[in-house]
């Protein structure tokens, strides 16, 4: 998709967009709203690239994420180290449980490979639980420092690490990674056949999607200001689902769009006080059932296609 | 020793019911129903709506509600899910939904707080010193008579090996006249009617909130994957296998234990036999 | 490049469905802007109410409020100026409890915020209140995590003020009295086992508990631990029986109470039980549960008893207003609302360093008891010869209602042992 000029455009309009609206709303809450989606859309890029592709789901996304934040948080309250130091100790956390609860799970395809993800996400909640003394138990490590203060510098520095990751991952999934890969998806034992090292591929994509996950995490830690066992919870996974889901599945820049657009959503919706999830769970049915190969790149493909600007 | 016993078969008793109408409907039509938690919550809301709004007797307002259960299986089977039969990812993603909106409808109509879902038998039974409430008992007696009669009716009826059929090859068995849609159908309504009357059973002694569909969902999928998802016999095994080893866990250790031990079994398992007691193949 | 015929274009080959949903998407976020388009009173004094929407906790909450602020307002408002309340739902996920200060601080630009449920949700919007300068009355969470700050850090953290409850290590040394004066003084129970939620505040409470009890002479025969998931007590209900405990002391906050009493009932269990149970002050929950909690004895702030002057009164507006009874928020959220009111008052204006300066001075009659802020700006908990909020023990009855037992000097009827426990 990055070779063609008017791709190049559109997502150079989409975050110009992006950036100029914090600037036009001046308001410190749609900056928080803004970068709370962005971090999200961090992590649907990231599910994306090795679910999406690879066609095995990963219900345990929120492992990585976890890691990512609770390593942020002990580095930073325990240990004293300033919030710079997170970020790659959270990726190289994320990819040690990456090879964890990878390597054995390899052969795993389906909903087996998506039970067996989720349950290492849920083990790692039930840890930080039962090992309240030193995890701070549901109430989770409080205290942390904020990595940029400035509420817009911050966002703009998540907008930024967001369109590098993204960029990164497009780049690899277009190259002949992209293509193993969604070889893989479709016929693994051809590929075994053919010479090429499915293991390998398999378990790099893992580990490239929970290095960035988890820095994701380690970001949103030091955005909130707080890490909990929540954000290892199924329900994290599947919020992320159904954002790459929302945005186009394997499309890579599709989760960027379905991970905002549903931020957003949850939030805008405020104004419905006590309706506001039953809101958001009917117009979630309404995507999923009305257009269930997504929102957000299927209809940026249409644009394309209606008006001859290319495949 | 006998306590354990005991309590371990109602555990997994519940299980299993929530267990085998979740593979059933996998095995037979292919769809990962996420919503199956829904109909145990709706079972149990149901009971309670029609006991205490419309003051009727138990046994029918079960029984109705179990019905009305069944029916909206089915609804949701027809409406939402088989237009999206492309994609396993897109009948699990509706699903989900479905479950979601149900819970909010839930919240919205009955509040967050516990509701009483009045027990059939309210008695306390003593078994060898062991004492145990009457519904806990009930549940395990009407699990294992229901799940019986599912075993017999799929065994030994022409309807039953018309779903055996489908679920071994759905378009080899439409080729010889099966209606495949509309066993769909039938295979929804007896999971969605196993999951609700789990709910009536359990709702006197589990709790009843409008979020309780998450966990029972959560554990019949382990349970299901476990058991080798379409396997009946195997999912019965496993619930028996979780229901255990939640129990003596419990007993044994403490109760904050006994989810991570289940759920580490669960990933043991999946990667010494990814395909379960008594799955046919690991992927698909 | 002219974008309209593009766009024009485009959106013509769009498939229908992809149109209207997006049509319905936008729809809804614009229905929902527009819903918050509330007629901006320039002079009105707003307070944010960050509260679990959807609980009964934040149900009750904003339904105080809206009495004390109905009331404040017949008398002429504040300073001349009316009070209103903008609402935001902070559920019990830390991330959407921080989104809620955002909005109310950021977006709504509340001159004060009242509310507050769960302990770790409290503690994560901390900072973020914090960094918006703006008053923090809590009235929900009880871990004293959320005031140690207020000492350390004052100059940051001088804003958050506790109104209700008082904090766990309070609640633990009036459970202490609970368990020597009545458990082991009156009814002659020593050998006790304490039962807790896997809680933060739950288990930083019992330890405190436990060498009270002991120290006061009790045995104490069995802690118990469990995760507030747990759905079938049974292993636990058995580890109590064995130990030989004759009185299970419980703390019960976010957990199935209602399981656990249900249980307890069903298997006739033979002891009887109380404690801090959350979900057991509120007045339906026996009914909700088939009356199976006769017999449990449950801690409370206030119950419609003359406390003070102003709690029954209280309990009878609340009653004809929305037809129950009021859960322990409602004190607080009832009372914080009065409180800042008199505050700014005194102050003369809203600026947030006056007022916090007269809400330090704050000694207000309200419906628990009186409410006085210590050092930490935490509410002061009653003792013998002060009159704050202190636990009262009330035990559910035949007939779903509840009489305090404990303490004497307000006790409405004597101790019953549930009906299958021969003493």
């Amino acid at each position: 998709m990055f070779s063609k000029p008017v791709d190049l455009v559109g997502a150079a309009a989409f975050l110009a967009f992006m950036a100029a609206l914090p600037l036009v709303f001046q308001s410190n809450y749609l900056i928080g709203v803004l970068t709370v989606s962005v971090i999200y859309g961090i992590w649907a890029v990231t599910w994306d690239f090795m679910s999406g592709l690879t066609g095995r789901e990963n219900f345990g996304h929120s492992l990585f994420i976890g890691v990512g934040a609770y390593t942020a948080g002990f580095m930073n309250t325990s240990f004293g180290m300033p919030g710079w130091w997170s970020l790659p100790a959270a990726m190289v956390m994320a990819v040690l449980f990456a090879l964890l609860i990878g390597l054995p799970t390899l052969r795993l395809k389906g909903p087996y490979f998506a039970l067996a993800m989720l349950s290492g996400a849920v083990i790692m909640q039930r840890l930080m639980l039962i090992f309240w003394e030193h995890t701070g138990g549901e109430e989770g490590i409080n205290g942390l420092t904020p990595l940029i203060r400035n509420q817009l510098g911050f966002y703009y520095f998540a907008l930024a690490t967001l369109a590098a990751i993204t960029v990164l991952l497009l780049a690899l999934a277009r190259s002949h990674w992209g293509l193993i890969l969604r070889a893989i998806r479709g016929d693994e034992a051809t590929c075994q056949a053919a010479g090429i090292n499915v293991t390998f591929y398999k378990i790099a994509s893992l580990m490239i999607s929970a290095a960035f996950a988890g820095a994701g995490g380690a970001m949103y830690a030091h955005y909130q200001l707080q890490v909990s066992p929540q954000l290892f919870a199924v329900v994290t996974s599947i919020t992320i689902i159904t954002m790459v889901y929302v945005g186009g599945m394997a499309s890579i820049y599709g989760p960027v769009g379905g991970a905002i657009l549903l931020v957003l959503l949850t939030e805008l919706l405020r104004n419905f006080g006590e309706w506001r999830l039953m809101v958001y769970s009917c117009v979630l049915i309404a995507i999923l059932f009305f257009v269930p190969g997504g929102l957000v790149a299927p209809t940026w493909r249409r644009i394309k296609a209606a008006r001859g600007w290319g495949p | 020793m006998l306590e354990i016993l005991i309590v371990g078969a109602v555990s997994s008793a519940i299980y299993a019911m929530l267990a085998v109408g979740f593979t059933l409907i996998f095995g037979v039509a292919r769809i990962l129903n996420l919503a199956h938690g829904t109909f145990y919550a709706l079972g149990a809301y149901g009971a309670y709506f029609f006991t205490s709004i419309f003051k009727l007797p138990l046994l029918p307002a079960a029984l109705l509600a179990v019905a009305l259960v069944a029916v909206f299986g089915i609804a949701v089977e027809r409406v939402l899910i088989r237009p999206m039969r492309k994609s396993q990812l897109a009948m699990l993603m509706i699903t989900l939904a479905v479950a979601l909106v149900v819970e909010q409808a839930l919240f919205l109509t009955f509040g967050s707080e516990y509701r009483n879902v009045p027990a059939f038998v309210d008695a306390k039974f003593t078994i060898g010193g062991v004492s145990i409430g009457g519904a806990r008992l009930l549940a395990l007696g009407v699990g294992v008579v229901l799940i019986g009669a599912l075993w017999l009716f799929i065994q030994h009826t022409r309807m039953g090996s018309a779903i055996l059929a489908i679920s071994q090859d759905a378009e080899a068995a439409q080729y010889m006249g099966i209606p495949s849609d509309r066993i769909f159908a039938l295979v929804m309504g007896i999971s969605a009617a196993l999951a609700a009357a789990a709910g009536v059973l359990a709702g006197p002694f589990l709790t009843v909130q409008p979020t309780m569909w998450l966990l029972p969902i959560v554990k019949a999928f382990a349970i299901v994957v476990v058991g080798g998802l379409g396997s009946i016999p195997g999912s019965i095994l496993a619930a028996l296998m979780l229901g255990y080893a939640e129990t003596i866990v419990g007993y044994l250790i403490s109760t904050s234990w006994t989810e991570i031990v289940s759920v580490a079994a669960t990933l043991l398992m999946l990667v010494v036999r990814p395909a379960g007691f008594f799955g046919r193949r690991a992927s698909f | 490049m002219n974008p309209l015929p593009v766009v024009l274009n485009a959106t013509h080959r769009l498939r229908r469905s992809t149109l209207w949903t997006l049509a319905a998407v936008g729809a809804t976020l614009g229905l929902g802007l527009a819903a918050g388009e509330a007629a901006a009173q320039a002079k009105a004094i707003r307070i944010g109410v960050p509260t679990a929407m959807q609980l009964q906790v934040g149900r009750d909450t904003q339904d105080a409020m809206k009495m004390a602020i109905d009331e404040v307002n017949a008398k002429g408002g504040v300073l001349g100026r009316k009070l209103e309340m903008v609402v935001a739902d902070e559920t019990e996920n830390p991330e959407t409890g921080i989104s809620a200060i955002k909005k109310l601080t950021a977006d709504e630009k509340v001159d004060v915020l009242i509310g507050g449920y769960t302990s770790g949700v409290t503690l994560a919007q901390l900072p973020h209140i914090s960094a918006a300068k703006t008053i923090y009355l809590n009235v929900g969470s009880a871990s004293p995590s959320t005031n140690a700050k207020v000492k350390t850090d004052y100059d940051n953290y001088k804003y958050i003020f506790r109104v209700g409850p008082i904090n766990a290590a309070h609640q633990a040394r009036q459970m202490t009295g609970f368990v020597s004066v009545f458990v082991k003084g009156e009814l002659g129970l020593s050998k006790i086992a304490i039962v807790g939620e896997n809680a933060k505040w739950v288990q930083d409470l019992v330890p405190l508990l436990k060498k009270g009890a002991t120290d006061a002479g009790a045995d104490v025969r069995a802690t118990e631990f469990f995760d507030s998931q747990t759905s079938d007590f049974s292993p636990l209900f058995s580890k109590v029986k064995d130990s030989g405990a004759q009185y299970m002391v419980v703390i019960l906050s976010h957990a199935s109470s209602d399981i656990f009493a249900k249980q307890w009932h069903d298997a006739r269990f033979p002891m009887p039980y109380g404690g801090i149970d959350v979900k057991s002050m509120d007045g339906d929950f026996c009914e909700r549960i088939g009356a199976k909690s006769v017999g449990e004895m449950a801690a409370n702030f206030a119950v419609r008893a003359p406390l003070t002057p102003k709690t029954i009164p209280f309990f009878d507006e609340f009653r004809k207003r929305t037809n129950r009874a009021p859960v322990y928020t409602a004190f607080g959220a009832y009372d914080a609302v009065h409180i800042y009111a008199e505050a700014v008052t005194r102050a003369g204006s809203t600026d947030t360093e006056a007022v916090i300066k007269q809400l330090e001075k704050t000694s207000y009659i309200g419906i628990p008891g009186t409410i006085e802020f210590d050092d930490t700006h935490d509410v002061k908990p009653g003792t013998a010869t002060y009159k704050g909020p202190s636990f009262l023990f009330a035990q559910w009855r035949d007939g779903c209602k509840r009489e305090v037992v404990h303490p004497k000097e307000l006790r409405t009827a004597d101790f019953v042992y549930p009906s299958w426990i021969k003493k």
